[in-house]
Protein backbone atom coordinates (compact mmCIF):
# COMPACT_ATOMS: atom_id res chain seq x y z
CA UNK A 1 0.00 0.00 0.00
CA UNK A 2 1.34 3.24 -0.85
CA UNK A 3 -0.93 5.75 0.36
CA UNK A 4 0.09 8.76 1.50
CA UNK A 5 -1.32 9.86 4.77
CA UNK A 6 -0.98 13.84 4.53
CA UNK A 7 -3.71 14.10 7.70
CA UNK A 8 -1.41 12.08 10.32
CA UNK A 9 2.08 12.82 8.82
CA UNK A 10 3.68 16.23 7.73
CA UNK A 11 3.66 16.57 4.17
CA UNK A 12 6.97 17.93 2.66
CA UNK A 13 6.12 21.13 1.85
CA UNK A 14 4.46 21.94 5.03
CA UNK A 15 7.62 21.11 6.74
CA UNK A 16 9.61 24.12 5.32
CA UNK A 17 7.64 26.35 7.49
CA UNK A 18 9.79 27.55 10.70
CA UNK A 19 9.13 27.74 13.75
CA UNK A 20 8.17 30.99 14.10
CA UNK A 21 5.23 30.35 11.62
CA UNK A 22 3.65 27.61 14.12
CA UNK A 23 0.43 29.30 14.36
CA UNK A 24 0.09 29.79 10.33
CA UNK A 25 1.20 25.97 10.16
CA UNK A 26 -0.76 24.95 12.48
CA UNK A 27 -3.46 26.72 10.66
CA UNK A 28 -2.47 25.33 7.53
CA UNK A 29 -2.43 21.51 9.64
CA UNK A 30 -6.01 22.76 10.84
CA UNK A 31 -7.03 22.93 6.83
CA UNK A 32 -5.19 20.07 5.70
CA UNK A 33 -6.67 18.05 8.25
CA UNK A 34 -10.48 19.36 6.80
CA UNK A 35 -9.82 19.30 3.51
CA UNK A 36 -11.52 15.76 2.94
CA UNK A 37 -14.53 16.98 4.70
CA UNK A 38 -14.73 19.85 2.85
CA UNK A 39 -14.62 17.90 -0.48
CA UNK A 40 -17.47 15.41 0.24
CA UNK A 41 -19.23 18.44 2.48
CA UNK A 42 -21.83 19.10 -1.24
CA UNK A 43 -22.65 15.32 -1.86
CA UNK A 44 -23.04 14.32 2.25
CA UNK A 45 -25.42 17.73 2.78
CA UNK A 46 -26.94 16.74 -0.15
CA UNK A 47 -27.70 13.05 0.37
CA UNK A 48 -29.04 13.83 3.95
CA UNK A 49 -31.15 16.91 2.72
CA UNK A 50 -32.99 14.49 0.13
CA UNK A 51 -32.27 11.07 1.08
CA UNK A 52 -31.51 10.69 5.06
CA UNK A 53 -34.20 13.39 6.57
CA UNK A 54 -36.55 11.99 4.70
CA UNK A 55 -36.42 8.58 5.28
CA UNK A 56 -36.25 9.55 9.00
CA UNK A 57 -39.36 11.47 8.54
CA UNK A 58 -40.88 8.76 6.61
CA UNK A 59 -39.90 6.35 10.08
CA UNK A 60 -41.92 9.53 11.85
CA UNK A 61 -45.15 8.97 9.55
CA UNK A 62 -45.18 5.39 9.76
CA UNK A 63 -46.58 5.83 13.24
CA UNK A 64 -49.01 8.76 12.27
CA UNK A 65 -52.40 9.07 10.05
CA UNK A 66 -52.11 12.02 7.50
CA UNK A 67 -53.30 12.83 4.50
CA UNK A 68 -50.85 15.61 3.37
CA UNK A 69 -53.84 17.85 3.29
CA UNK A 70 -51.88 21.59 4.07
CA UNK A 71 -52.80 22.71 7.34
CA UNK A 72 -53.22 19.40 9.01
CA UNK A 73 -51.27 18.14 11.64
CA UNK A 74 -50.62 14.12 11.77
CA UNK A 75 -51.81 11.99 14.23
CA UNK A 76 -49.95 9.19 16.48
CA UNK A 77 -51.55 6.25 16.01
CA UNK A 78 -48.76 3.43 17.35
CA UNK A 79 -48.62 0.65 15.00
CA UNK A 80 -51.73 0.89 13.67
CA UNK A 81 -50.48 1.60 10.04
CA UNK A 82 -48.17 -1.50 10.39
CA UNK A 83 -51.03 -4.10 11.57
CA UNK A 84 -53.10 -2.50 8.80
CA UNK A 85 -50.82 -3.36 5.88
CA UNK A 86 -51.23 -7.15 6.79
CA UNK A 87 -54.91 -6.61 7.17
CA UNK A 88 -55.26 -5.21 3.84
CA UNK A 89 -56.23 -7.43 0.96
CA UNK A 90 -54.96 -5.11 -1.75
CA UNK A 91 -51.53 -5.43 -0.29
CA UNK A 92 -51.29 -8.64 0.48
CA UNK A 93 -52.33 -9.31 -3.04
CA UNK A 94 -49.45 -6.40 -4.24
CA UNK A 95 -46.91 -8.93 -2.14
CA UNK A 96 -47.55 -11.64 -4.05
CA UNK A 97 -47.22 -9.66 -7.76
CA UNK A 98 -44.56 -8.36 -6.29
CA UNK A 99 -43.05 -12.29 -6.10
CA UNK A 100 -44.29 -12.89 -9.64
CA UNK A 101 -42.43 -9.82 -11.25
CA UNK A 102 -39.28 -10.36 -9.36
CA UNK A 103 -38.98 -14.15 -10.14
CA UNK A 104 -40.78 -13.58 -13.83
CA UNK A 105 -38.15 -10.91 -15.07
CA UNK A 106 -35.39 -13.65 -14.52
CA UNK A 107 -35.81 -15.61 -17.85
CA UNK A 108 -35.23 -11.46 -19.19
CA UNK A 109 -32.17 -10.56 -17.21
CA UNK A 110 -30.38 -13.66 -17.04
CA UNK A 111 -31.48 -17.21 -19.10
CA UNK A 112 -32.43 -15.51 -22.68
CA UNK A 113 -30.04 -12.71 -22.44
CA UNK A 114 -26.87 -15.21 -21.54
CA UNK A 115 -28.56 -17.33 -24.26
CA UNK A 116 -28.04 -14.52 -26.83
CA UNK A 117 -24.35 -13.40 -25.53
CA UNK A 118 -22.64 -16.63 -25.77
CA UNK A 119 -24.33 -16.91 -29.07
CA UNK A 120 -23.06 -13.60 -30.69
CA UNK A 121 -20.05 -14.36 -28.93
CA UNK A 122 -18.52 -16.71 -31.14
CA UNK A 123 -19.33 -14.37 -34.21
CA UNK A 124 -16.62 -11.84 -35.88
CA UNK A 125 -16.86 -8.81 -34.56
CA UNK A 126 -19.11 -6.66 -36.97
CA UNK A 127 -22.23 -8.89 -36.90
CA UNK A 128 -21.28 -9.01 -33.06
CA UNK A 129 -21.30 -5.47 -32.11
CA UNK A 130 -24.30 -5.03 -34.82
CA UNK A 131 -26.66 -7.57 -32.91
CA UNK A 132 -25.70 -5.90 -29.70
CA UNK A 133 -26.13 -2.41 -31.15
CA UNK A 134 -30.12 -3.55 -32.14
CA UNK A 135 -30.55 -5.84 -28.89
CA UNK A 136 -29.62 -2.03 -26.69
CA UNK A 137 -31.77 0.04 -28.62
CA UNK A 138 -35.32 -0.37 -25.74
CA UNK A 139 -32.77 0.13 -23.00
CA UNK A 140 -32.31 3.74 -23.21
CA UNK A 141 -35.49 4.28 -24.26
CA UNK A 142 -37.79 6.64 -21.44
CA UNK A 143 -40.04 4.47 -20.06
CA UNK A 144 -43.34 6.60 -20.69
CA UNK A 145 -42.40 6.46 -24.73
CA UNK A 146 -42.36 2.40 -24.32
CA UNK A 147 -45.43 2.19 -22.45
CA UNK A 148 -47.16 4.28 -24.71
CA UNK A 149 -45.92 1.99 -27.61
CA UNK A 150 -46.89 -0.96 -26.15
CA UNK A 151 -50.21 1.00 -25.22
CA UNK A 152 -50.42 1.18 -28.95
CA UNK A 153 -49.83 -2.43 -29.72
CA UNK A 154 -51.65 -4.44 -26.88
CA UNK A 155 -54.81 -2.07 -27.59
CA UNK A 156 -58.21 -4.09 -26.86
CA UNK A 157 -60.07 -3.51 -30.18
CA UNK A 158 -57.56 -1.83 -32.76
CA UNK A 159 -54.02 -2.86 -31.63
CA UNK A 160 -51.95 -4.67 -34.08
CA UNK A 161 -51.55 -7.86 -31.72
CA UNK A 162 -55.35 -8.28 -31.56
CA UNK A 163 -55.48 -7.45 -35.39
CA UNK A 164 -52.97 -10.21 -36.06
CA UNK A 165 -54.86 -12.44 -33.54
CA UNK A 166 -57.88 -12.25 -35.19
CA UNK A 167 -56.80 -12.66 -38.84
CA UNK A 168 -54.68 -15.87 -37.79
CA UNK A 169 -58.33 -17.32 -36.15
CA UNK A 170 -56.40 -17.68 -32.87
CA UNK A 171 -58.89 -15.92 -30.94
CA UNK A 172 -62.47 -15.07 -31.89
CA UNK A 173 -63.07 -12.00 -29.53
CA UNK A 174 -59.72 -9.54 -28.85
CA UNK A 175 -58.42 -10.02 -25.85
CA UNK A 176 -58.65 -6.59 -23.27
CA UNK A 177 -54.56 -7.28 -22.39
CA UNK A 178 -54.91 -4.36 -19.87
CA UNK A 179 -58.08 -5.00 -18.32
CA UNK A 180 -58.55 -8.91 -18.31
CA UNK A 181 -56.68 -9.66 -15.01
CA UNK A 182 -55.04 -12.63 -16.46
CA UNK A 183 -53.13 -10.86 -19.09
CA UNK A 184 -52.65 -7.58 -17.47
CA UNK A 185 -49.43 -8.70 -15.32
CA UNK A 186 -48.29 -10.72 -17.98
CA UNK A 187 -48.24 -8.06 -20.44
CA UNK A 188 -46.72 -5.47 -17.86
CA UNK A 189 -43.60 -8.72 -17.17
CA UNK A 190 -43.06 -8.78 -20.92
CA UNK A 191 -42.26 -4.99 -21.62
CA UNK A 192 -40.32 -4.57 -18.70
CA UNK A 193 -38.63 -7.99 -19.77
CA UNK A 194 -38.38 -6.72 -23.27
CA UNK A 195 -36.51 -3.70 -22.36
CA UNK A 196 -33.67 -5.36 -19.60
CA UNK A 197 -32.83 -7.71 -22.51
CA UNK A 198 -30.65 -5.96 -24.49
CA UNK A 199 -28.48 -4.36 -21.33
CA UNK A 200 -28.29 -8.36 -19.40
CA UNK A 201 -27.03 -9.34 -22.99
CA UNK A 202 -23.91 -6.40 -22.81
CA UNK A 203 -23.30 -7.51 -19.43
CA UNK A 204 -23.13 -10.53 -19.89
CA UNK A 205 -21.07 -10.29 -23.26
CA UNK A 206 -18.53 -7.85 -21.91
CA UNK A 207 -18.04 -11.06 -19.11
CA UNK A 208 -17.55 -13.52 -21.73
CA UNK A 209 -15.03 -11.13 -23.78
CA UNK A 210 -13.08 -11.36 -20.17
CA UNK A 211 -12.76 -14.83 -20.29
CA UNK A 212 -9.12 -15.98 -21.23
CA UNK A 213 -9.34 -17.26 -24.99
CA UNK A 214 -6.06 -19.94 -23.75
CA UNK A 215 -8.87 -21.64 -21.82
CA UNK A 216 -10.87 -22.76 -25.06
CA UNK A 217 -7.78 -23.47 -26.81
CA UNK A 218 -6.39 -25.68 -24.50
CA UNK A 219 -10.14 -27.08 -23.51
CA UNK A 220 -10.13 -28.07 -27.75
CA UNK A 221 -6.97 -29.37 -27.44
CA UNK A 222 -8.12 -31.86 -24.79
CA UNK A 223 -10.76 -32.67 -26.94
CA UNK A 224 -13.74 -31.50 -24.92
CA UNK A 225 -17.29 -30.73 -26.07
CA UNK A 226 -19.31 -27.83 -26.62
CA UNK A 227 -21.40 -28.55 -23.81
CA UNK A 228 -18.67 -29.45 -21.53
CA UNK A 229 -16.91 -26.28 -22.21
CA UNK A 230 -19.78 -24.74 -21.48
CA UNK A 231 -19.91 -26.16 -18.03
CA UNK A 232 -16.74 -26.57 -16.65
CA UNK A 233 -15.09 -23.33 -17.99
CA UNK A 234 -18.10 -20.43 -19.81
CA UNK A 235 -20.45 -20.83 -16.91
CA UNK A 236 -17.77 -20.34 -13.81
CA UNK A 237 -15.95 -17.40 -15.35
CA UNK A 238 -19.62 -15.54 -15.92
CA UNK A 239 -20.71 -17.18 -12.91
CA UNK A 240 -19.84 -13.55 -10.66
CA UNK A 241 -21.91 -11.50 -13.38
CA UNK A 242 -24.96 -13.76 -13.58
CA UNK A 243 -24.80 -12.95 -9.66
CA UNK A 244 -24.71 -9.27 -10.28
CA UNK A 245 -27.28 -9.52 -12.69
CA UNK A 246 -29.23 -11.17 -10.09
CA UNK A 247 -28.67 -9.31 -7.69
CA UNK A 248 -29.80 -6.20 -9.82
CA UNK A 249 -33.16 -7.61 -11.38
CA UNK A 250 -34.56 -9.05 -7.83
CA UNK A 251 -33.52 -5.45 -5.55
CA UNK A 252 -34.66 -3.41 -8.83
CA UNK A 253 -37.59 -5.52 -10.89
CA UNK A 254 -40.05 -4.02 -8.52
CA UNK A 255 -39.36 -0.31 -9.94
CA UNK A 256 -38.86 -1.23 -12.88
CA UNK A 257 -42.66 -2.75 -13.57
CA UNK A 258 -43.63 0.71 -11.99
CA UNK A 259 -43.76 3.33 -15.14
CA UNK A 260 -45.47 0.35 -16.84
CA UNK A 261 -48.26 -0.55 -14.05
CA UNK A 262 -48.72 3.34 -13.82
CA UNK A 263 -49.43 3.83 -17.36
CA UNK A 264 -51.09 0.96 -18.80
CA UNK A 265 -53.07 -0.51 -16.03
CA UNK A 266 -53.14 1.53 -12.97
CA UNK A 267 -52.96 -1.58 -10.72
CA UNK A 268 -55.88 -3.01 -12.31
CA UNK A 269 -58.07 -4.88 -12.87
CA UNK A 270 -58.77 -5.27 -9.38
CA UNK A 271 -55.50 -4.60 -7.76
CA UNK A 272 -53.98 -7.91 -10.22
CA UNK A 273 -51.04 -6.10 -11.67
CA UNK A 274 -49.59 -3.97 -8.97
CA UNK A 275 -47.18 -4.36 -6.76
CA UNK A 276 -45.48 -2.88 -3.69
CA UNK A 277 -44.15 0.47 -5.12
CA UNK A 278 -47.01 1.09 -6.32
CA UNK A 279 -49.51 0.66 -3.60
CA UNK A 280 -47.18 2.87 -1.51
CA UNK A 281 -47.50 5.65 -4.19
CA UNK A 282 -51.64 5.26 -4.75
CA UNK A 283 -52.03 5.36 -1.21
CA UNK A 284 -49.69 8.61 -0.97
CA UNK A 285 -50.58 10.08 -3.31
CA UNK A 286 -54.22 8.87 -4.24
CA UNK A 287 -55.77 7.58 -1.26
CA UNK A 288 -54.17 10.04 0.74
CA UNK A 289 -53.03 7.71 3.37
CA UNK A 290 -49.23 8.83 4.40
CA UNK A 291 -49.24 6.80 7.14
CA UNK A 292 -49.70 3.59 5.65
CA UNK A 293 -47.43 4.14 2.62
CA UNK A 294 -45.03 5.24 4.91
CA UNK A 295 -45.05 2.00 7.18
CA UNK A 296 -45.02 -0.35 3.66
CA UNK A 297 -42.24 1.54 2.66
CA UNK A 298 -39.77 1.23 5.78
CA UNK A 299 -41.24 -2.62 5.76
CA UNK A 300 -39.85 -2.79 2.44
CA UNK A 301 -36.93 -1.18 2.51
CA UNK A 302 -35.79 -3.54 5.69
CA UNK A 303 -36.65 -6.69 3.13
CA UNK A 304 -35.02 -5.26 0.32
CA UNK A 305 -31.93 -4.36 2.78
CA UNK A 306 -31.87 -8.13 3.69
CA UNK A 307 -32.27 -9.49 0.46
CA UNK A 308 -29.41 -7.28 -0.49
CA UNK A 309 -27.34 -8.13 2.36
CA UNK A 310 -28.05 -12.04 1.20
CA UNK A 311 -27.04 -11.56 -2.02
CA UNK A 312 -23.77 -10.31 -1.12
CA UNK A 313 -23.26 -13.33 1.35
CA UNK A 314 -24.04 -15.40 -1.75
CA UNK A 315 -21.82 -13.71 -4.39
CA UNK A 316 -18.78 -13.27 -2.00
CA UNK A 317 -19.08 -16.99 -0.96
CA UNK A 318 -20.27 -18.90 -4.63
CA UNK A 319 -18.16 -16.82 -6.94
CA UNK A 320 -15.06 -18.20 -9.06
CA UNK A 321 -12.55 -15.67 -10.30
CA UNK A 322 -9.89 -16.44 -12.67
CA UNK A 323 -6.63 -15.35 -10.64
CA UNK B 1 -14.12 -22.23 -33.10
CA UNK B 2 -14.51 -22.65 -36.97
CA UNK B 3 -16.05 -26.26 -36.47
CA UNK B 4 -19.41 -24.42 -36.83
CA UNK B 5 -21.65 -26.36 -39.40
CA UNK B 6 -23.17 -23.83 -42.00
CA UNK B 7 -26.76 -25.25 -40.86
CA UNK B 8 -26.03 -24.13 -37.00
CA UNK B 9 -24.74 -20.81 -37.95
CA UNK B 10 -27.77 -20.37 -40.30
CA UNK B 11 -30.22 -21.21 -36.50
CA UNK B 12 -28.25 -18.65 -34.88
CA UNK B 13 -28.89 -15.77 -37.39
CA UNK B 14 -32.37 -16.67 -37.34
CA UNK B 15 -32.43 -16.78 -33.59
CA UNK B 16 -30.37 -13.45 -33.55
CA UNK B 17 -32.41 -11.88 -36.48
CA UNK B 18 -35.63 -12.79 -34.88
CA UNK B 19 -34.55 -11.06 -31.61
CA UNK B 20 -33.71 -7.72 -33.88
CA UNK B 21 -37.27 -7.86 -34.79
CA UNK B 22 -38.63 -7.70 -31.20
CA UNK B 23 -36.29 -5.31 -30.39
CA UNK B 24 -37.07 -3.02 -33.02
CA UNK B 25 -40.36 -3.29 -34.41
CA UNK B 26 -42.27 -1.66 -31.58
CA UNK B 27 -40.36 1.27 -32.96
CA UNK B 28 -41.01 0.55 -36.49
CA UNK B 29 -44.79 0.51 -35.70
CA UNK B 30 -44.80 3.58 -33.74
CA UNK B 31 -42.89 5.69 -36.65
CA UNK B 32 -45.26 3.93 -39.27
CA UNK B 33 -48.44 4.78 -36.66
CA UNK B 34 -47.34 8.50 -36.64
CA UNK B 35 -47.66 8.92 -40.45
CA UNK B 36 -50.94 6.64 -41.25
CA UNK B 37 -53.99 8.64 -41.76
CA UNK B 38 -57.42 8.26 -40.10
CA UNK B 39 -58.54 5.38 -42.45
CA UNK B 40 -55.36 3.61 -42.67
CA UNK B 41 -54.54 3.94 -38.35
CA UNK B 42 -56.82 0.94 -37.39
CA UNK B 43 -55.46 -1.34 -40.07
CA UNK B 44 -52.26 -3.89 -39.78
CA UNK B 45 -50.12 -2.69 -42.85
CA UNK B 46 -46.47 -2.56 -42.49
CA UNK B 47 -46.28 0.72 -44.44
CA UNK B 48 -48.64 4.04 -44.62
CA UNK B 49 -49.62 4.20 -47.98
CA UNK B 50 -50.51 8.00 -48.32
CA UNK B 51 -48.62 8.98 -45.81
CA UNK B 52 -49.34 12.72 -44.13
CA UNK B 53 -48.50 14.91 -42.04
CA UNK B 54 -51.68 15.45 -39.39
CA UNK B 55 -51.03 13.60 -36.71
CA UNK B 56 -48.18 15.02 -36.22
CA UNK B 57 -49.65 19.02 -36.51
CA UNK B 58 -52.13 17.90 -34.38
CA UNK B 59 -49.87 16.47 -31.55
CA UNK B 60 -47.94 19.87 -31.75
CA UNK B 61 -51.08 21.88 -31.52
CA UNK B 62 -52.23 19.83 -28.37
CA UNK B 63 -49.06 19.60 -26.98
CA UNK B 64 -46.28 22.51 -26.34
CA UNK B 65 -43.61 20.10 -27.56
CA UNK B 66 -40.14 22.07 -27.96
CA UNK B 67 -40.90 23.37 -24.43
CA UNK B 68 -41.42 19.98 -23.06
CA UNK B 69 -38.23 19.18 -25.34
CA UNK B 70 -36.09 22.24 -23.51
CA UNK B 71 -37.62 21.02 -20.11
CA UNK B 72 -35.99 18.00 -20.89
CA UNK B 73 -32.70 19.13 -22.02
CA UNK B 74 -32.69 21.31 -19.23
CA UNK B 75 -33.22 18.99 -16.57
CA UNK B 76 -30.94 15.76 -17.92
CA UNK B 77 -28.46 18.25 -18.86
CA UNK B 78 -28.45 19.98 -14.74
CA UNK B 79 -28.86 16.99 -12.82
CA UNK B 80 -26.30 15.66 -15.02
CA UNK B 81 -23.75 18.65 -13.86
CA UNK B 82 -24.87 18.73 -10.73
CA UNK B 83 -24.58 15.40 -10.05
CA UNK B 84 -21.11 15.12 -11.57
CA UNK B 85 -19.73 18.44 -9.82
CA UNK B 86 -20.56 16.82 -6.61
CA UNK B 87 -19.74 13.24 -7.31
CA UNK B 88 -15.92 14.21 -8.74
CA UNK B 89 -15.41 16.81 -5.47
CA UNK B 90 -16.84 13.61 -3.51
CA UNK B 91 -14.73 10.73 -4.90
CA UNK B 92 -11.32 12.67 -5.32
CA UNK B 93 -11.74 13.13 -1.72
CA UNK B 94 -12.20 9.64 -1.18
CA UNK B 95 -9.20 8.11 -2.86
CA UNK B 96 -6.84 10.85 -2.30
CA UNK B 97 -6.83 10.98 1.25
CA UNK B 98 -7.23 8.45 4.32
CA UNK B 99 -8.98 10.23 7.01
CA UNK B 100 -11.37 9.65 9.77
CA UNK B 101 -14.93 8.27 9.30
CA UNK B 102 -14.20 7.39 5.55
CA UNK B 103 -15.74 4.14 6.73
CA UNK B 104 -19.12 5.22 7.66
CA UNK B 105 -19.23 7.54 4.77
CA UNK B 106 -18.52 4.48 2.45
CA UNK B 107 -21.90 3.22 4.44
CA UNK B 108 -23.78 5.99 3.93
CA UNK B 109 -23.14 5.96 0.23
CA UNK B 110 -23.99 2.23 -0.17
CA UNK B 111 -26.93 2.60 1.76
CA UNK B 112 -28.31 5.04 -0.33
CA UNK B 113 -28.35 2.65 -3.47
CA UNK B 114 -30.91 0.38 -1.41
CA UNK B 115 -33.51 3.04 -0.47
CA UNK B 116 -36.56 3.13 -2.49
CA UNK B 117 -37.58 6.49 -3.94
CA UNK B 118 -41.01 5.63 -2.45
CA UNK B 119 -39.45 5.52 0.65
CA UNK B 120 -38.55 9.40 0.47
CA UNK B 121 -41.20 10.89 -1.76
CA UNK B 122 -43.72 11.92 0.62
CA UNK B 123 -41.09 14.01 3.22
CA UNK B 124 -39.23 15.38 -0.66
CA UNK B 125 -42.30 16.52 -1.75
CA UNK B 126 -43.69 18.09 1.25
CA UNK B 127 -40.09 20.19 1.19
CA UNK B 128 -40.20 21.04 -2.46
CA UNK B 129 -43.42 22.09 -1.87
CA UNK B 130 -42.79 24.45 0.70
CA UNK B 131 -39.72 25.56 -0.98
CA UNK B 132 -42.42 26.81 -3.57
CA UNK B 133 -40.72 24.70 -6.33
CA UNK B 134 -44.15 22.35 -7.61
CA UNK B 135 -44.19 22.85 -11.29
CA UNK B 136 -40.55 24.16 -11.29
CA UNK B 137 -37.76 22.70 -13.45
CA UNK B 138 -35.64 23.22 -10.08
CA UNK B 139 -37.67 21.06 -7.89
CA UNK B 140 -37.40 18.38 -10.25
CA UNK B 141 -33.40 18.69 -10.76
CA UNK B 142 -32.57 19.51 -6.89
CA UNK B 143 -33.29 16.50 -5.29
CA UNK B 144 -31.06 14.68 -7.74
CA UNK B 145 -27.94 17.01 -7.35
CA UNK B 146 -26.09 14.03 -6.11
CA UNK B 147 -26.09 10.51 -7.24
CA UNK B 148 -24.10 7.53 -4.74
CA UNK B 149 -24.36 6.01 -8.03
CA UNK B 150 -21.65 8.06 -9.43
CA UNK B 151 -19.63 8.84 -6.90
CA UNK B 152 -19.17 4.89 -6.55
CA UNK B 153 -18.47 4.82 -10.00
CA UNK B 154 -16.26 7.75 -10.26
CA UNK B 155 -14.35 6.17 -7.10
CA UNK B 156 -13.69 3.36 -9.03
CA UNK B 157 -12.30 5.35 -11.62
CA UNK B 158 -9.95 7.22 -9.76
CA UNK B 159 -8.24 4.31 -8.26
CA UNK B 160 -7.45 3.10 -11.93
CA UNK B 161 -5.30 6.63 -12.05
CA UNK B 162 -1.56 5.76 -10.80
CA UNK B 163 -0.71 7.32 -7.23
CA UNK B 164 3.13 7.85 -7.97
CA UNK B 165 1.54 10.67 -10.51
CA UNK B 166 -0.75 12.41 -7.90
CA UNK B 167 2.26 12.28 -5.52
CA UNK B 168 4.56 13.77 -7.48
CA UNK B 169 2.24 16.58 -8.86
CA UNK B 170 1.71 17.02 -5.43
CA UNK B 171 5.86 17.59 -4.06
CA UNK B 172 5.70 20.18 -7.14
CA UNK B 173 3.23 22.00 -5.60
CA UNK B 174 0.34 21.61 -7.68
CA UNK B 175 -2.48 22.19 -4.92
CA UNK B 176 -4.78 19.65 -4.28
CA UNK B 177 -8.03 21.44 -6.61
CA UNK B 178 -5.61 21.65 -9.19
CA UNK B 179 -4.28 17.81 -8.88
CA UNK B 180 -8.04 16.90 -9.64
CA UNK B 181 -8.72 19.72 -12.50
CA UNK B 182 -5.51 19.09 -14.19
CA UNK B 183 -3.91 16.43 -13.96
CA UNK B 184 -6.66 13.50 -13.05
CA UNK B 185 -9.58 15.02 -15.08
CA UNK B 186 -7.63 15.12 -18.22
CA UNK B 187 -6.67 11.44 -18.17
CA UNK B 188 -9.43 9.97 -17.24
CA UNK B 189 -12.05 12.61 -19.42
CA UNK B 190 -13.16 9.02 -21.81
CA UNK B 191 -14.35 7.78 -18.35
CA UNK B 192 -16.14 10.56 -17.06
CA UNK B 193 -17.80 11.27 -20.60
CA UNK B 194 -19.20 7.54 -20.03
CA UNK B 195 -20.34 8.78 -16.69
CA UNK B 196 -21.90 11.97 -17.88
CA UNK B 197 -24.13 9.80 -20.63
CA UNK B 198 -25.41 7.46 -18.28
CA UNK B 199 -26.65 10.32 -16.22
CA UNK B 200 -27.88 12.32 -18.95
CA UNK B 201 -29.96 9.53 -20.12
CA UNK B 202 -31.15 9.08 -16.41
CA UNK B 203 -32.13 12.42 -16.15
CA UNK B 204 -33.96 12.33 -19.19
CA UNK B 205 -35.86 8.44 -17.88
CA UNK B 206 -36.74 9.67 -14.70
CA UNK B 207 -40.49 9.04 -14.12
CA UNK B 208 -42.13 8.99 -10.53
CA UNK B 209 -40.31 12.65 -9.33
CA UNK B 210 -40.86 14.36 -12.55
CA UNK B 211 -44.79 12.90 -12.47
CA UNK B 212 -45.17 14.02 -8.86
CA UNK B 213 -43.83 17.72 -9.48
CA UNK B 214 -45.28 18.40 -12.97
CA UNK B 215 -49.04 18.12 -13.39
CA UNK B 216 -49.01 21.14 -16.13
CA UNK B 217 -47.83 20.55 -19.91
CA UNK B 218 -45.57 23.59 -20.05
CA UNK B 219 -43.62 22.73 -16.86
CA UNK B 220 -43.24 19.16 -17.40
CA UNK B 221 -40.66 17.30 -19.35
CA UNK B 222 -41.54 15.71 -22.50
CA UNK B 223 -42.00 11.80 -21.22
CA UNK B 224 -44.36 13.71 -18.61
CA UNK B 225 -45.99 15.29 -20.69
CA UNK B 226 -46.48 12.60 -23.08
CA UNK B 227 -48.03 10.66 -20.23
CA UNK B 228 -50.66 13.35 -19.71
CA UNK B 229 -51.43 13.06 -23.35
CA UNK B 230 -51.67 9.27 -23.28
CA UNK B 231 -54.17 9.50 -20.33
CA UNK B 232 -56.39 11.95 -21.83
CA UNK B 233 -56.73 11.18 -25.64
CA UNK B 234 -56.97 7.59 -25.54
CA UNK B 235 -58.04 6.86 -29.05
CA UNK B 236 -55.77 9.88 -31.12
CA UNK B 237 -53.34 6.92 -31.77
CA UNK B 238 -51.64 8.30 -34.91
CA UNK B 239 -50.77 11.83 -33.05
CA UNK B 240 -50.14 10.15 -29.91
CA UNK B 241 -47.49 7.81 -32.00
CA UNK B 242 -46.36 11.33 -33.36
CA UNK B 243 -45.88 12.83 -30.17
CA UNK B 244 -44.04 9.63 -28.74
CA UNK B 245 -41.78 9.90 -31.61
CA UNK B 246 -40.65 13.44 -31.27
CA UNK B 247 -39.90 12.29 -27.58
CA UNK B 248 -37.64 9.38 -28.69
CA UNK B 249 -35.89 11.61 -31.55
CA UNK B 250 -33.69 12.96 -29.36
CA UNK B 251 -32.78 9.82 -27.25
CA UNK B 252 -32.49 7.77 -30.83
CA UNK B 253 -30.24 10.63 -32.69
CA UNK B 254 -27.67 10.59 -29.29
CA UNK B 255 -27.46 7.18 -29.59
CA UNK B 256 -27.30 6.84 -33.73
CA UNK B 257 -23.87 9.02 -32.85
CA UNK B 258 -22.40 8.12 -29.98
CA UNK B 259 -23.42 4.20 -30.06
CA UNK B 260 -19.97 3.14 -29.66
CA UNK B 261 -19.59 5.20 -26.52
CA UNK B 262 -22.84 4.64 -24.70
CA UNK B 263 -22.73 1.09 -25.22
CA UNK B 264 -19.17 1.09 -23.70
CA UNK B 265 -20.12 3.64 -20.50
CA UNK B 266 -23.07 0.80 -19.95
CA UNK B 267 -20.49 -2.06 -19.85
CA UNK B 268 -18.16 0.23 -17.78
CA UNK B 269 -20.64 1.26 -15.10
CA UNK B 270 -23.66 -0.62 -15.12
CA UNK B 271 -26.76 1.20 -14.32
CA UNK B 272 -28.22 2.84 -11.12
Amino acid sequence: MSHMEPTAVIPPLAGTASATHASVSRRALLMRRLKPYLYLLPAIVLLIIWMYRPLLYTCYLAFQKWGMVPGTEPTFVGFDNFTRLFRTDSFVHSIGNTVFYTVGLLPFSIVIPLILAVVTDGMKGKSKNFYRAIFFIPMILAPVSVGAIWRWLFHPSNGLVNNLLLKLNVVDRPIAFFSDAQWAKWIILFITGWKMIGFAVLMFSSALTGINREYYEAASIDGAGKFRVFIRITAPLVSPMVLFMLTMSILFASQWTFAYIDMLTAGGPYGSSTNVYYEMYKNAFANMNVGFSSAAALVFFVVFGLIALGLNALSRKLSFYDN
Amino acid sequence: MNKRSPALTLVQHGLLALMCVIAVFPLYWMLISAFKNESEIFTASMFPHKPVLTNFTYAFDEMPIFRMMLNSFSIAIMTGVFQMATSLLAAYALVRWRFRGQGLIFSILSLTWLIPYQAVMVPNYSLVNSMGLNENIMGIVLPYAVSTFAILSLYQSFQSFPRVLIEAASIDGLSDFGILVKLILPNIKSMVASLGIILFLNGWSEYLWPMLITKEMENAPIEIGLRLFVNSDTNMWGSLMAAATAACIPILLIYILLQRQIVDSFVRYGMK
